[in-house]
């Protein structure tokens, strides 16, 4: 079943997840803070999207809203996937169940039986390159394999259902040393061309960013807004991480005063 | 769906970043350092058995020098000689069964009581500040203060000795289960949520597992508590329809002056109690903070 994903999946893909007009405010009165406002944004089948921004763009915000986790307050989120599955900065792995066990937990949650279960976890560890680690616990692996086990886990919740599955990653190589974070991005790449998830990455590197993604937006802090998006070229990364890093000294500098 | 990506064929370039990730695996991996198993009985073994030595030697000595009267430091082996007759006419394991069945059933009803109640309070807010306070209040109140009292509501009977056990460990479960799900880090609820887990499912396979250790911190200590009010009560309550217990012949060995007696029933008290907990209680303790990767060195 080696169907062939195409490396860079046309624009005309549909769209997975759409936001309009998308705001959040916490708290009422003169107290309230505004963390999104007037969020526009369309992700495609099978796209890979960076959010990225500084401090207090409201980035996981945006993710916790598209998850679910948060309500927006005023503007609307529509989902066309499974339901989203989230990959947090710490592996958040269960510490007292086995690699393979935290992987099967969602498939458990949506009634997956026993066998089956235990089958994709397998798929899945190998996906990621823990082929036979599924008996370890977590405080057993490395940083990066836990990071890993938790990739796994978050494509196993997925893709739990046969839609297309949604993953969102809130800064899930930030903790991580540099050549492990090089390799884990190498990684990301290699199994997001092999499953065909739809992706939403948070991240306040650059450099990650233009390396991932189909194409970045830049949010504005303090309420985050959209302030451009820019779609990544095959060749001439280099020059768009400039672009992109200048733009965001300018928005960070928008807020000296 | 994820592609069988075994089956496919490699590039070269590919096998080498899996090579590369093999090899950063093996790097970074926690390495585990065991110790053989008789360094380790050695280590835990030893240092008691030289304290027990030493502290045998020391009363011996203090006995011998006759500072004071017979009556009041009996000499070791007239202690021995008390509990070795016990054990030949048997009594001692009906004194210790007594004992030992009360505390059991009694730690069983606490536990059934307390792992709801830690719960609630843990869980519900208005529970918690009506009556969270009171019940780690309650842990530093003596449960030996309760025996009057019981006396009067159910008279010499075993439910007066149920009473001041479950007086003594409820408070200390119930604490330690509510100490135990204030300690879960706040992420791991939040995968329980974005993995599908809601409700009561969350609480099987998050909340429960996850406030394991210091649950079972709290029945330890719950079990110590139980232990103590059971001898309360025991001493302090003794008729003909209470059995004999450890407490019971505690008190007798005092009214008839039995020096020796009294303190064989001290040590066998303290004997069931770290018995108990190193038995079962601390092998349980072990296993799960090992899983875990608590329990560093073992």
């Amino acid at each position: 079943m080696t169907a062939t994903v195409e490396h860079r999946p046309a624009q005309l893909a549909p769209p997975a997840v759409v936001l309009r007009e998308v705001g959040k405010t916490f708290g009422t009165g003169p107290d309230a803070v505004t963390a999104l406002r007037d969020i526009k944004l369309t992700v495609r089948a099978g796209e890979f999207v960076c959010l990225i921004g500084a401090s207090g763009c409201g980035k996981s915000t945006l993710l916790n809203v598209v998850a679910g986790l948060e309500e927006p307050t005023t503007g609307e989120v529509d989902l066309r996937t499974a339901r989203p599955s989230f990959m947090f900065q710490e592996s958040a792995l269960l510490p007292w169940l086995t690699a393979g066990r935290n992987v099967e937990l969602p498939l458990q949650l949506s009634g997956v039986g026993r066998r089956e279960r235990r089958e994709r976890a397998e798929s899945l560890l190998s996906l990621v390159r823990l082929d036979g680690q599924g008996r370890k616990r977590p405080h057993e692996l490395s940083g990066g394999m836990r990071q890993r086990v938790s990739l796994a886990r978050a494509l196993a919740s997925a893709t739990s259902n046969d839609e297309p599955g949604l993953l969102l990653m809130d800064e899930p190589f930030a903790a991580l040393d540099a050549i492990t974070r090089d390799m884990l991005q190498g990684e990301l790449l290699r199994v997001w061309e092999a499953t065909g998830t739809t992706i939403l990455f948070v991240t306040h590197d650059v450099r990650e960013a233009v390396r991932l993604a189909q194409r970045v937006v830049l949010l504005s802090s303090r309420p985050g807004t959209i302030v451009r998006e820019w779609d990544v070229p095959e060749n001439g990364r280099e020059l768009l991480h400039d672009e992109i890093t200048a733009r965001l000294r300018q928005v960070i500098t928008s807020h000296a005063a | 769906m994820p592609r069988d990506v075994g089956a496919e064929v490699r590039d070269p370039a590919e096998l080498d970043i899996a090579e590369a990730l093999k090899g950063l695996d093996a790097l970074d991996t926690p390495t585990v350092v065991t110790t053989p198993w008789w360094r380790r009985a050695l280590a835990v073994g030893l240092p008691p058995l030289v304290a027990l030595v030493l502290f045998i030697a020391v009363w011996q000595l203090i006995w011998a020098s006759a500072i004071t009267s017979e009556y009041k430091v009996p000499a070791p082996i007239s202690v021995w000689d008390e509990f070795a007759a016990t054990v030949d006419d048997g009594r001692v394991w009906s004194i210790l069964w007594t004992s030992i069945s009360r505390a059991f059933v009694g730690f069983a009803i606490a536990l059934v009581i307390a792992t709801p109640l830690g719960l609630l309070v843990a869980k519900v807010r208005p529970v918690r500040a009506a009556i969270g306070p009171i019940l780690s209040g309650l842990q530093s109140l003596p449960s030996v203060a309760w025996v009057p009292a019981a006396i009067l509501w159910f008279g010499l009977t075993d439910a007066t000795i149920y009473f001041v056990v479950l007086a003594g460990s409820i408070p200390s479960i119930a604490n330690g289960l509510v100490a135990g799900i204030d300690q879960i880090p706040p992420i791991l609820p939040r995968v329980g949520q974005v993995l599908g887990a809601r409700g009561l499912t969350s609480a099987r396979h998050i909340l429960l597992p996850a406030a394991l250790p210091g649950y079972i911190a709290g029945c330890k200590q719950g079990w110590a508590f139980s232990w103590r009010s059971l001898m309360a009560a025991e001493i302090i309550a003794a008729g003909p329809l209470l059995g004999y217990g450890l407490g019971a012949y505690l008190k007798d060995g005092s009214d008839l002056s039995n020096m020796p007696g009294v303190i064989a029933a001290i040590f066998l008290i303290l004997i069931v109690g770290i018995g108990i907990e190193l038995l079962i209680f601390r092998p349980i303790e072990r296993r799960v903070l090992r899983a875990r990767g608590l329990a560093p060195g073992v």
